[in-house]
């Protein structure tokens, strides 16, 4: 009895420098938070104007503001292009370093380098591209639409949007395309060798074979996917911050702000942190929510051998 | 042990008792350009006083702001003893932490401190001021006299001329404008000025209270538009809609603009490109009635936090950039900054620094209201109806529209 009670002490010992950093780090900002989004709190200091409880309000004028329905909708399109892109761009990326082609050593690490660069200076060298360098090469190729200035990717908004999926396909494919190699070379040999004498080509062993044996990683990418694109702020930032604008019920607004900038520019643009803490708390509710179903989804899918 | 212990606390003792008073002031500031000449002039200030200062710079590019870092450093409790606030509405901003500053030595010799209910918060940082400032030598060769450039007819003219002869006075476009949502500090802060205070009496704060509560003077906001419509028309539209603040001034240094939207601070970008050709400043055409005079006003005050441990320290380090040597030397040829006192006898090296010095000393010079304005209104409202402007998706009618329905939406 008493060894039982002195081995849980030491369990909990060891647990914990990691629960109080979790705590303090997680757990108490995120009360807090939840806390200031019913309240006025501006951190700064205004006369006269405490923090006061106002209840749902910043919720309820959240929901009602255009700029945020705006936002909601185009993370949600952004976030399934990107997921499309990302994922497809790294399965065949991983399908190609994984054959017996010279060099793939290089190729792996050359595909993952874009991850290591940081988003904000990647959003800054492709912006550099498509505004500077794409017309330069336009007008040297004799493809003068490329210079016209109403042609600019990053003038319109539709446009500017397809461009940050293309800055952060770029960055986050290789990433991705590391996890689906592991599993693809975690696929035993036999089944291919068996398949390949019954007479099964490439592309009916890739959907019968390797995909099927891979869904754990699929679980694992797709999540990461899902949770990059919608919480996609840096390249967002430094690629458009939030430009060109458009309109959204008859009013102009940013047109390539994605749902973390909304919350970023409600919170220190528009001085009004306690909403951007209320626009935080709903994005984490359905980011949870959306992030929950694809993973059961998805799990249902895995394979045990 | 015990007799160990006894010592080294003894020795702590020494030790804090002995060890010479140094007090700490950190400075916030948000003008990365004279970063390196802020910190070399503090090291040398720390040295001579008994106080160490901390200079930190914010601000410069998207996602670093001084306002969001003040915010982030108040809800850590670790404000700086001396930050900037730009007006108004940032006095709102931290009223309560503010220090009354009226009884300071530099308050006499100012006439542009940051002053509110008849009392002194701000110390001006510098003098500053935008026009259009213009390429003198195209200019002379177009045939354009820049002292006839005063009202809209005469920038109407004088654009299509140049517009005309732009191949053979080898420029790209006639104004260097930037209207992307990044640069929405030069639309919908600079050039919305020209509305509030263009041809106003200094410190004629009429039609902005009239804005402010949603009263509009239509014929004023027309000839506004115009002048908005006729910046944005000539143009380089690649600069224009997707040009960040590099790309706009970098045309007009190098020559491939005749006019650009900026103000004085462009000084040291354009001693960067070796644009030696002459260059001044014109006032802005907002209007169909001449104006003479450029926008002049002290863009930024040091306000020292009333909570700070070490007040007298910040007021000395205030006081002592007004009246020593090389306190001016910092402010003038350091930072290449303009004085905002009249004691200081040095002036700045920019031509363009120059020019707004010499429209000031002749008194022709317009407000600033701008900052009278919350940046939502500016940054998030108007922002976006130039940029729609600029990228073409709306025309001058709609933009008036939408200008009417913005200044009525702030209707109380």
């Amino acid at each position: 009895m008493k060894r039982k009670s002195d081995s849980n002490f030491v369990f909990w010992l060891f647990l914990a420098p990691v629960l109080f950093a979790f705590a303090m780090v997680i757990v108490v900002p995120f009360i807090l938070g939840v806390y200031y989004s019913f309240t006025t709190w501006s951190s700064s200091a205004r006369v006269g104007d405490g923090t006061r409880f106002v209840g749902l309000k910043n919720y309820v004028e959240s929901l009602a503001d255009p700029a945020f329905a705006y936002s909601f909708i185009i993370t949600i399109g952004y976030t399934v292009i990107n997921m499309a892109v990302i994922n497809m761009a790294a399965l065949a990326l991983a399908l190609l370093v994984t054959t017996k082609i010279k060099l793939r050593n290089l190729y792996r690490a050359g595909f993952f380098i874009p991850n290591l660069i940081g988003g904000l200076i990647l959003g800054y060298v492709w912006q550099f591209i498509f505004n500077n360098a794409m017309p330069s090469l336009g007008t040297m190729l004799g493809f003068t639409s490329w210079a016209d200035p109403s042609n600019l990717i990053l003038a319109s908004n539709i446009k500017a949007i397809g461009a940050i999926i293309a800055a952060g396909s770029w960055q986050y494919a290789g990433y991705i395309m590391v996890i689906y190699v592991a599993a693809i070379e975690n696929v035993p040999q036999e089944l291919h060798e068996a398949a390949q004498i019954d007479g099964a080509t490439a592309l009916r062993r890739l959907f019968v074979i390797t995909i099927p044996l891979a869904a754990q990683a699929f679980t694992i990418t797709l999540f990461l996917t899902l949770v990059q694109s919608f919480k996609q702020f840096d390249v967002n930032v430094s690629l458009t911050n939030g430009g060109p604008s458009t309109m959204f019920m008859g009013k102009p607004i940013f047109g390539t702000e994605l749902l973390a900038l909304n919350i970023y520019d409600t919170a220190f643009l528009s001085n009004n942190l306690a909403m951007g803490q209320a626009r935080a708390v709903i994005f984490f509710l359905v980011l949870a929510m959306v992030a929950l179903v694809q993973v059961s989804l998805n799990k249902k899918r895995e394979i045990e051998l | 042990m015990k007799r160990f212990t006894i010592v080294f606390a003894v020795l702590m003792l020494a030790m804090v008792a002995c060890a010479p008073k140094v007090t700490k002031i950190t400075l916030m500031q948000n003008k990365p350009e004279i970063d390196g000449a802020l910190k070399a002039y503090a090291a040398d200030w720390s040295k001579t006083s008994k106080n160490e200062v901390t200079i930190k710079s914010v601000g410069g590019s998207t996602g670093a702001d001084l306002g969001k870092q003040l915010k982030a450093d108040y809800a850590a409790g670790d404000m700086p003893d001396i930050f900037v606030i730009a007006g108004p509405e940032d006095y709102k901003e931290w009223e309560s932490i503010i220090l009354d500053l009226s009884s300071e030595k530099w308050v006499s010799k100012t006439a542009v401190a940051f002053k509110t209910n008849g009392k002194t918060y701000g110390f001006p940082v510098a003098v500053e001021g935008w026009g259009m400032a213009y390429n003198a030598d195209v200019l002379a060769k177009a045939g354009v006299d820049p002292a006839g450039l005063v009202n809209l007819d005469s920038y109407a003219k004088a654009f299509a001329k140049i517009d005309a002869m732009k191949a053979a006075l080898g420029i790209k476009s006639v104004v260097s404008m930037a209207a992307s949502i990044d640069m929405s500090w030069v639309t919908a802060d600079h050039n919305f000025n020209s509305l509030l205070s263009n041809g106003l009496p200094y410190g004629d704060l009429s039609v902005t209270k009239d804005l402010a509560s949603g009263k509009v003077d239509a014929t004023r906001l027309a000839e506004y538009a115009d002048w908005v419509e006729l910046l944005f028309k000539y143009a380089d539209r690649t600069v224009l809609t997707t040009g960040n603040y590099d790309a706009q001034v970098g045309a007009f240094a190098s020559g491939k603009a005749a006019f650009l939207h900026q103000g004085n601070w462009t000084d040291p970008n354009m001693k960067a490109a070796n644009a030696t050709f002459k260059m001044a400043f014109a006032p802005h055409g907002s209007m169909k009635a001449d104006t003479n005079g450029i926008f002049v006003a002290a863009p930024s005050f040091y306000v020292i936090n009333s909570k700070s441990k070490n007040v007298a320290g910040a007021k000395k380090f205030l006081e002592d950039l007004v009246f020593t040597d090389a306190g001016n030397k910092y402010m003038v040829e350091g930072a290449g900054m303009i004085p905002a006192y009249s004691n200081v006898s040095l002036k700045p090296s920019g031509q363009l620094s120059a020019s707004v010095q010499a429209w000031a000393a002749s008194g022709k010079v317009y407000s600033w209201n701008q900052y009278n304005f919350s940046t939502d209104f500016r940054q998030k409202t108007l922002g976006p109806i130039y940029n729609q402007l600029a990228t073409g998706k709306i025309d001058k009618a709609k933009f008036v529209a939408l200008m009417a329905t913005a200044f009525g939406s702030l209707k109380k």
